[in-house]
């Protein structure tokens, strides 16, 4: 059995991925997929733990998250949707509206 | 018993009369006058009754409810009051009788019925008042009533400038009279805290007159003299003592009645019967030493303000040309008297309060009747400057002789002596009461002090009354018209109020002296007072009444004759001058005389007040330092704290890019430094 430490740094590296994509990318589409690895680096560590200890409580943790996840995704998804009827894209530097 | 039951109505009919006049007045004939007539008229009944209940019974009438809290509201009718009630509804009625002739041909009647009744309820509100903060209340009243009354003819810029003189003025008194109400509260609740730890029984109202008068003795005597000297600042302002008086003559831009009804007879006594209604409170406070200063006691105080302002406005009153102004000095003159009757209650006791009800009550008698002639005189020649009168006696029989007999009482003239003869002395009211003030209480007092000095100041004004009270009448109703007027006798409303007023001035004094006195003495138990003089260190006689006597009767004839001497004196003086003119007016009133253009200028008061105290220091320096502080100091810190925030959000709003992603790297970046940190600092 791979030690705990194998997995938090493969959940690492998949949320710097996410996160340097959030920070940089263009594309709304783009950016919520970053945002679903960073929440998947977490399900890795929760699972990693759950199972390091023995423990069921990590697994049910998961479900809920991948389940706030797809909510998450379908109302993210509606708000890029009526994003792109007013402006023809979704690139996100164009939507500054809530500039000073 | 029955009256109980009723009294409440004595100030609650003319409130009524006053809301239905100002409601239907102008619909109804005369301006709705006759309500407030018969609503004073019913409340002057009441009064006669409760009086003739207290006299027969000799117990006080009381009736109190709970208000709120420590507070009451209720009526008190003793002696003391019911006189001052009796008075003050009699007067009133017949003024308001008067006006009816006197405001015919006035448009603003309605308001003027209004506002008199109003007038009336607050004034006997203040004389039926069981509890200081009632008295004051009605009090306050009284003062708005007397200000929209003196600008009754508010277009006429002068009247509306007496008008708020005489509001800001008595505002300074008033100020003062709250404060002491305030001091009075907080010493009484600390008494009681201490009487009752727990907490002050319910039922105990600590405001109400009879539960400060049992308590004076536990009250701290520094805040006692300081509360009463607050109190008697109150009257000051009200009653027209220096140096609050300036109010008074210029209240004569008034109508006459109102003159009559406030400037004269009513509202100017609330003063004094304050300082009567209070005078445990006064009689109890020592003198002290605060910060240094010797305080003297309230008393000596009251006596000092009073004899001066006696004396000084009579100084003034010999030289106005103004037949009304030459009145108002007279009141600020003869309330004077009244405070330095009151005055002289460290030696004499209660019996001062006594010579001063007195005073107030023949004042008010023949003071309404010299107005109300004046007002007649003024009605018919249509001018208030006695310059442009004269010979007016063959057109105005009534209105002069009614005035002789009301100006024979202002100076005093009686017959000395006689009253050893046939037990009650005889002479008009104001000879019997003023004669009692300057005798039997500046003499006695300068007897048993050999403090001369409120005995002179007594003797010097009571000279210069009767000097200036006659030169008036001389001046009106003798010698040849001095211009071409048309003066006809008043209707009859008129001349009915005026006998009946002059007959009280002449006989009222003589008759009901002796149970007068006997009377009003019954209010305060003469044994508390003498313990309360003892409590202030008062010189108190131990038994008043019996040693006035003593003391009077084994005075030098002199002494007895010096009142009616000075006045019969003035009066031969006035008549040597202004109707023989064996001295030429012109030869002493001229701008040559110094001692003239000082009286005639009134003591340069204009100047020092207006333009001295008002504008130099209190505009000049108070008004335009606070400017100065408020615009640059206060204002300019507040916009210094505005500027700093705005100027700081102009820079920091740059951060604002509305570029979620800004944020995002924001959040990362801080987490990041958060983490780092906790790394160093060991956490991890």
């Amino acid at each position: 059995m791979l030690p705990v430490s194998y997995y938090l740094i493969v959940a690492a590296i998949v949320f710097c991925i996410g996160a340097y994509g959030v920070m940089t990318l263009r594309s709304g589409i783009m950016i919520m997929m970053c945002v679903e690895l960073m929440l998947n680096a977490a399900n890795i560590n929760l699972i990693a733990f759950a199972s390091h200890f023995s423990q069921v409580n990590g697994h049910v943790f998961v479900l809920f998250s991948i389940a706030l996840a797809a909510a998450e995704a379908a109302i993210g998804f509606a708000i890029l949707m009526s994003i792109f009827r007013s402006k023809n894209n979704v690139n996100i530097d164009n939507i500054n509206i809530l500039r000073w | 018993m029955a009256v109980d039951n009723i009294v409440y109505l004595i100030p609650a009919l003319p409130v009524l009369a006053f809301v239905l006049t100002l409601a239907f007045g102008k619909k109804l004939p005369s301006g709705g006058g006759y309500i407030p007539i018969l609503a004073i008229a019913i409340s002057c009944i009441i009064s006669i009754l409760a009086f003739l209940q207290i006299h027969e019974t000799g117990i006080p009438i009381e009736v109190s409810a709970h208000w709120f809290s420590v507070l009451n509201v209720g009526i008190f009718i003793d002696p003391l009051a019911s006189v001052m009630l009796l008075m003050v509804s009699f007067v009133s009625l017949l003024i308001h009788i008067y006006a009816i002739g006197y405001m015919a041909h006035d448009p603003g009647k309605p308001r003027y019925f209004a506002e008199t009744a109003l007038f009336t309820a607050a004034m006997l509100g203040v004389v039926l008042a069981d509890n200081i903060l009632q008295f004051f209340i009605s009090w306050e009243l009284v003062g708005l009533c007397s200000y929209l009354l003196i600008g009754f003819w508010f277009r006429k810029p002068t009247a509306a400038a007496a008008g708020k003189k005489a509001f800001l003025t008595t505002r300074v008194g008033d100020v003062l009279f709250l404060a002491g109400i305030v001091i009075l509260y907080s010493s009484m609740r600390a008494v009681f805290l201490e009487r009752f730890p727990a907490g002050i029984p319910d039922g105990t109202y600590l405001l109400q007159f009879s539960t400060i008068f049992e308590n004076i003795s536990h009250i701290d005597p520094t805040h006692l003299t300081i509360i009463t000297l607050l109190f008697f600042g109150g009257a000051v302002g009200k009653s027209g003592q220096f140096p609050l008086h300036v109010w008074l003559p210029d209240a004569m831009e008034g109508p006459t009645t109102v003159s009559a009804l406030i400037h004269a007879a009513t509202m100017v006594t609330a003063g004094v019967y304050l300082v009567a209604r209070t005078f445990p409170m006064f009689i109890a406070s020592p003198a002290v030493e605060l910060a240094g200063i010797t305080i003297p006691a309230t008393l000596t105080v009251v006596a000092y303000i009073g004899g001066f302002t006696a004396l000084f406005a009579s100084t003034m009153g010999l030289v106005m040309n103004d037949l009304k102004r030459v009145l108002a000095f007279s009141t600020i003159s003869q309330l004077g008297y009244m405070m330095l009757g009151l005055g002289m209650g460290s030696v004499i006791g209660a019996a001062a309060v006594g010579f001063a009800m007195f005073h107030l009550i023949n004042h008010a008698f023949f003071k309404a009747c010299l107005f109300l002639c004046a007002g007649s005189v003024i009605h018919s020649t249509g001018t208030n400057d006695l310059r442009e009168m004269g010979g007016l006696m063959s057109k105005m029989k009534i209105t002069g002789i009614t005035m002789l007999f009301a100006s024979l009482a202002l100076a005093g003239i009686g017959i000395p002596f006689i009253n050893k003869i046939v037990g009650f002395p005889v002479g008009t009211s104001g000879f019997v009461s003023k004669d009692a003030i300057i005798v039997d209480g500046t003499y006695v007092f300068a007897h048993m002090t050999h403090d001369w000095i409120p005995f002179a100041f007594g003797i010097i004004a009571a000279l210069l009354t009767a000097i200036y009270t006659f030169r008036l009448w001389f001046m009106a109703f003798t010698g040849k018209p001095r211009q071409e007027r048309h003066p006809h006798e008043s209707p009859a409303t008129m001349t009915g109020v005026l006998s009946i007023l002059a007959v009280f001035a002449l006989v009222f004094g003589m008759l009901t002296f002796v149970p007068f006195l006997d009377f009003v003495n019954q209010t305060y138990d003469p044994e508390k007072i003498n313990h309360l003089a003892e409590l202030g260190g008062n010189p108190i006689l131990e038994d008043p009444m019996h040693e006035i006597h003593h003391i009077v009767d084994h005075a030098s004839p002199i002494i007895i004759l010096l009142p009616v001497i000075v006045g019969v004196g003035g009066l031969l003086l006035a008549w040597m001058i202004y109707n023989r003119r064996w001295i030429s007016v012109a030869s002493i009133g001229n701008m040559r005389n110094p001692l003239f253009v000082i009286l005639a200028k009134r003591y340069y008061q204009h100047e020092i007040f207006i333009e001295l105290i008002s504008l130099k220091f209190t505009y000049g320096v108070l008004a335009l330092t606070s400017e100065f502080s408020d615009r640059k100091i206060v204002d300019g810190i507040i916009d210094g704290i505005s500027s700093f925030f705005i100027g700081g959000a102009e820079v920091l709003k740059k951060i604002q890019t509305g570029v979620v992603q800004n944020y995002a790297t924001a959040t990362v970046l801080g987490v990041g430094l958060i983490a780092l940190i906790l790394s160093f600092r060991g956490v991890f």
